[in-house]
């Protein structure tokens, strides 16, 4: 055929040829030159990247440790809460799934709508979570119209169960996921971002030993996230967190919880062993509920706390500062008496008043005490008494005395944020206020008002002192800790300091202390058959008289403070504390709560039944305004 | 037609070689689309087999272009010329849309690409019309008329869009007439006003996803997670592979879709990956062979339409594999260019192999007349 080739075209053809050939062979050689460079010379560099691809480490939370009671009851554990969450991949129609679960659950379906929205951006096979700590009636809706609802499910996570009705909440404290700042501390080593870990209270305090260790699993995840399949060797279990024993009883903490819940008042108490210093209950209110932090606390409740006028937040028990009142009589007292300057029979002439400095300071009782002692003085709260003893002392001695017995000190309880109260001195005002002391201001200060002021933890170590003889116990909350295998008992801390009070001086306090309760005196209503309770109680004034007039149409809350300190049995005392009323009027109040948690204590120890919760009229509440100072001016304010 | 002599003639190794790289294809294929369910237990993907069903087609075509004698399809190319040109209006009027192009016109179960044999249709048409042209050397007339004819489906097919497929034309053409004897110097010619046209393509011809693959491939860090990925894994998936590579079906990169269409652009990236640098080396010797001994068999063809066909449909096929296997280690662009041979696709397959059939005929028949 006449296009068949010619020797002429044939060279020219396998000339070219050749060319291509050489042209294509020598592609082919780059090519193999760049897959070596990528495959061996760069290999550790792309492998890591691969690896980095579809490797995942997912945190394993471990649970937290179990906090039970002395007598092994458990107080805060961990439960399952259940979230009703969403994986968009599954749903055929997002709006009538949701409108569906809106009306199954009750949520707000815009608040739905918006929740979906925000957090459209990520996968839509990972689940969002539309219902957070959903009540076991939402559950139950749910899955009662499944099938209306593909693509919702309720998931169960890990969370912290904390006692009902609030209990106790102060102590406790809560959890909530670590923020920034905790970070970068030193007290949050070991946490990583997004743990939960204490926020407040013991939460915070143990939470090195509560969070155990983190564990957590290799996944391989495919290139849109999902999890293909878990790594076994290269996972670790989490280590739970330890398992702690608190001084706290059950009983007692209850038996304050529905004291304060039948009194109607606010306030703070604590209860110790004087012996050792362990706290057996310990309360502040108003108080609010760790378990809602515990699911995630949504912001309207959080936002209600911190701007609640009472700052159910704040813990009064460590952080409030009061006037003590006359429950710091026996500061004054004890402080004569160790200096030599009066002994028990000490007398003085009460008329209902007396001068000091040129002014008359009146005693509570218009009519006056007459001639009373120490222990009569400490029985009746006679103020004229301690005016004088106090005169005689001067600040700085009421000083000494008051703070080798926990006042103006910190109990250093092992809990966070303990503020001090203050015992005035002369050094004191001439460093702080830059002034000289007046010896009309002890006047004042020797009944517990003008400057001093006290926390409810710090009146229970004092009183824990007077029972105990002169020993300034740590107040302290855990007892033991679970290490995995077994109880290690936690030693008490060693005290803040100790003095030796003769036995037959303290006695007279004690007698006093005993006359209030059992002698008539006005703590009688704290009165125990067959058990020496010796108490005292207080009355702190919130504001002066005179100021009390010009605020009287402001509204606020100005009635008194109602303090009540305790130990029992008078000789060899096992149990010390205080209860304060916040506006609770009157110390006698205050012995009404005291008397529902002591006849808790001796029903426990004696084997007898347990008190019911007492009523509101069980309390016998006084709401007059006993103090005849601030009555009249009130009055006549139209109060 | 088919004389028992014939048969002797047969380039038994370039088929073998040709039929290995459709195996590794096949293995390939496998280990990317393995259906893993939650559940447990696992299977084969569905694109196994519709890739064996058309490696049986692709036999089947190959052994008729095989069998009927070059110079009968040459002379006939017009006719399969103007066949090609009416499916491809056809499939832009009524063809079914897939991942945003409008490709294939579905028969049954399957789906024919008209596009993919539009390199084999051009190379008969070319093939015929350089070869049985008596002059000696081409002047710039055939090059326009070559050219012509093959912008028509090249239009077509960057229309659909698949600008993939149509710019593998141009090799096709450029191949041909190469070795026809085109001066050099008009292809230089030709080269210079494509960089000219370059920019006022760039503007105007290119749509906004072609510019940014384009732009990526320079710089794939400037949008890791966007445009810039394909390249970037394709690069770890390669790298990571490491000299002997992570094993058949244990590739992280392919196996979680870390790479996308591992099955098809990206076969080579799992080849690479799953068998390291030395199965690259194997697959690239394979292909390196095939069209070594292609060419061989342009060299021994007996008249310039034989030659000429092997030249055209060798050109394209190697532009293929040379840009895909760049491609697959990030070097070069993301193009719609599958792999021949390994990438799965059925009419991708069986024009391929249909092309094979022609060059082992051109070779078969080097010595009848």
């Amino acid at each position: 055929m006449s296009t068949n080739l010619m020797p002429d075209d044939r060279r020219h053809l396998a000339l070219r040829l050749s060319a291509l050939q050489y042209v294509i062979a020598s592609a082919f050689a780059l090519l193999a030159v760049g897959f070596w460079v990528f495959q061996v010379a760069q290999h550790q560099k792309f492998a890591e990247m691969a690896e980095n691809n579809h490797l995942r480490k997912l945190p394993q939370p471990a649970p937290r440790g179990v906090l039970l009671d002395r007598n092994g009851k458990v107080l805060v554990e961990n439960r399952n809460i259940f979230n009703i969450a969403l994986v968009r991949e599954q749903t055929k129609n997002l709006d009538a799934t949701l409108k569906t679960l809106a009306a199954a659950t009750g949520v707000d379906e815009a608040q739905l709508q918006e929740t979906v929205s925000r957090r459209r951006r990520e996968p839509s096979y990972r689940p969002i979570v539309l219902v957070e700590n959903a009540t076991v009636e939402q559950v139950i809706a749910v899955k009662a119209r499944q099938w209306e609802l593909p693509g919702i499910f309720s998931q169960e996570v890990p969370s912290r169960q904390y006692p009902a009705a609030a209990m106790a909440a102060h102590l406790f404290g809560y959890v909530a996921e670590v923020t920034e700042a905790q970070l970068q501390k030193t007290d949050y080593e070991g946490a990583e971002p997004g743990e939960i870990v204490g926020q407040a209270g013991l939460e915070q305090v143990y939470n090195r030993l509560l969070m155990g260790t983190e564990g957590n699993k290799t996944v391989i995840v495919n290139s849109v996230g999902r999890e293909i399949r878990v790594l076994d060797e290269q996972s670790s279990a989490p280590t739970e967190g330890r398992t702690m024993q608190l001084t706290i009883d059950a009983d007692i903490q209850r038996s304050i919880e529905d004291g304060f819940a039948a009194s109607g008042f606010n306030g703070a108490a604590v209860v110790l062993d004087p012996r050792n210093g362990e706290v057996l209950g310990f309360t502040s209110r108003p108080s609010f509920d760790p378990n809602s932090f515990a699911g995630g606390i949504d912001r309207a409740t959080w936002a209600s706390l911190n701007v609640d006028e009472l700052k159910p937040l704040q813990n009064r028990a460590l952080q409030g500062t009061y006037s003590p009142g006359s429950t710091f009589k026996m500061a004054v007292g004890l402080a004569g008496l160790e200096e030599g300057i009066i002994n028990p029979e000490f007398t003085v002439h009460c008329g209902g008043g007396a001068n000091f400095y040129g002014r008359y300071f009146r005693c509570w009782k218009a009519g006056g005490h007459g001639t009373v002692n120490l222990k009569t003085a400490i029985e009746q709260s006679c103020d004229v008494y301690f005016y004088t003893v106090g005169n005689m002392l001067g600040v700085d001695k009421i000083n000494k005395w008051a703070t080798l017995f926990g006042l103006g000190v910190k109990s250093n309880i092992d809990l966070p944020n303990e503020r001090v109260g203050l015992v005035p001195s002369t050094q004191w005002k001439q460093t702080q206020r830059e002034k000289k002391w007046y010896a009309g201001e002890t006047i004042s200060v020797a009944i517990g008002q003008g400057q001093v002021s006290v926390t409810p933890v710090s009146m229970a170590v004092y009183t824990a002192t007077l029972a105990n003889g002169g020993t300034r116990v740590t107040p302290h909350l855990l007892k033991a800790v679970h290490d995995g295998k077994a109880w290690k008992p936690v030693e008490a801390p060693p005290p803040q300091s100790r003095v030796d009070v003769s036995p037959e001086k303290l006695q007279a306090i004690r007698q006093g202390m005993w006359g209030v309760v059992n002698g008539g005196g006005t703590g009688g209503r704290a009165r125990i058959e067959g058990h020496d309770v010796c108490g005292k109680t207080g009355t702190a004034q919130v504001i002066s008289n005179a100021g009390r007039l010009a605020a009287a149409r402001s509204g606020k809350n100005l009635r008194d403070h109602g303090w009540f300190v305790f130990f029992a049995p008078r000789d060899n005392p096992t149990v010390a504390g205080v209860v304060f009323l916040e506006h609770g009027i009157h110390g006698p109040n205050a012995a009404s709560v005291a008397h529902h948690i002591l006849a808790t204590y001796f029903a426990k120890q004696d084997g007898k039944p347990m008190p019911p919760a007492p009523t509101h009229e069980d309390l016998r509440i006084d709401y007059k305004d006993p103090y005849a100072r601030g009555a009249a001016p009130i009055e006549s304010g139209g109060q | 037609m088919f004389e028992r002599r014939l048969f002797f003639h047969v380039d038994w190794l370039l088929l073998g070689a040709v039929l290995m790289l459709t195996g590794i294809g096949i293995a390939m294929i496998y280990s990317t689309t393995y259906v893993t369910p939650p559940t447990g237990g696992g299977h084969a993907g569905p694109q196994v087999w519709t890739q064996i069903y058309a490696l049986a087609i692709g036999m089947v075509a190959l052994l008729i272009f095989l069998m009927i004698d070059y110079r009968m399809f040459a002379e006939h190319s017009l006719i399969l010329f103007g066949g090609l040109v009416v499916l491809l209006v056809f499939v832009l009027a009524k063809g079914s849309t897939q991942m945003g192009a409008q490709r294939w016109i579905p028969i049954g179960p399957f789906n024919l690409q008209p596009s993919e044999f539009g390199r084999l249709t051009i190379a008969l048409l070319l093939a015929m019309f350089f070869g049985e042209n008596r002059r000696g050397a081409r002047n710039t007339s055939d090059l326009v008329i070559g050219g012509i004819f093959t912008c028509v489906p090249l239009l077509l097919i960057a229309k659909q869009p698949d600008l993939g497929t149509a710019v593998t034309l141009l090799p096709v053409f450029l191949g041909l007439a190469y070795l026809a004897g085109l001066r050099l110097r008009l292809l230089g010619v030709l080269a210079l006003a494509g960089l000219m046209v370059a920019p006022i393509a760039w503007k105007f011809a290119l749509k906004d996803y072609q510019r940014s693959r384009i732009q990526t491939f320079i710089d794939p860090e400037k949008d890791p997670r966007g445009a810039g990925y394909q390249t970037i894994q394709a690069r770890v998936t390669v790298g990571s592979g490491g000299l002997t590579g992570k094993g058949f079906r244990q590739g992280t990169q392919g196996q979680y879709k870390f790479l996308p269409v591992a099955h098809n652009d990206f076969i080579f990236s799992v080849l690479a990956e799953e068998q390291g640098f030395i199965g690259v080396l194997v697959a690239l010797g394979l292909y390196l062979f095939v069209i070594l001994r292609s060419l061989e068999a342009a060299r021994l063809a007996k008249d310039r339409l034989g030659a000429y066909l092997v030249g055209g449909i060798i050109s394209g096929f190697s532009f293929q594999v040379i840009y895909n296997v760049t491609m697959s280690a990030g070097l070069a662009p993301v193009k719609g260019i599958t792999l021949p041979l390994m990438s799965y696709g059925g009419s991708s397959l069986i024009a391929t192999l249909a092309g094979f059939g022609l060059i082992l005929n051109v070779r078969m028949r080097r010595f009848t007349n």
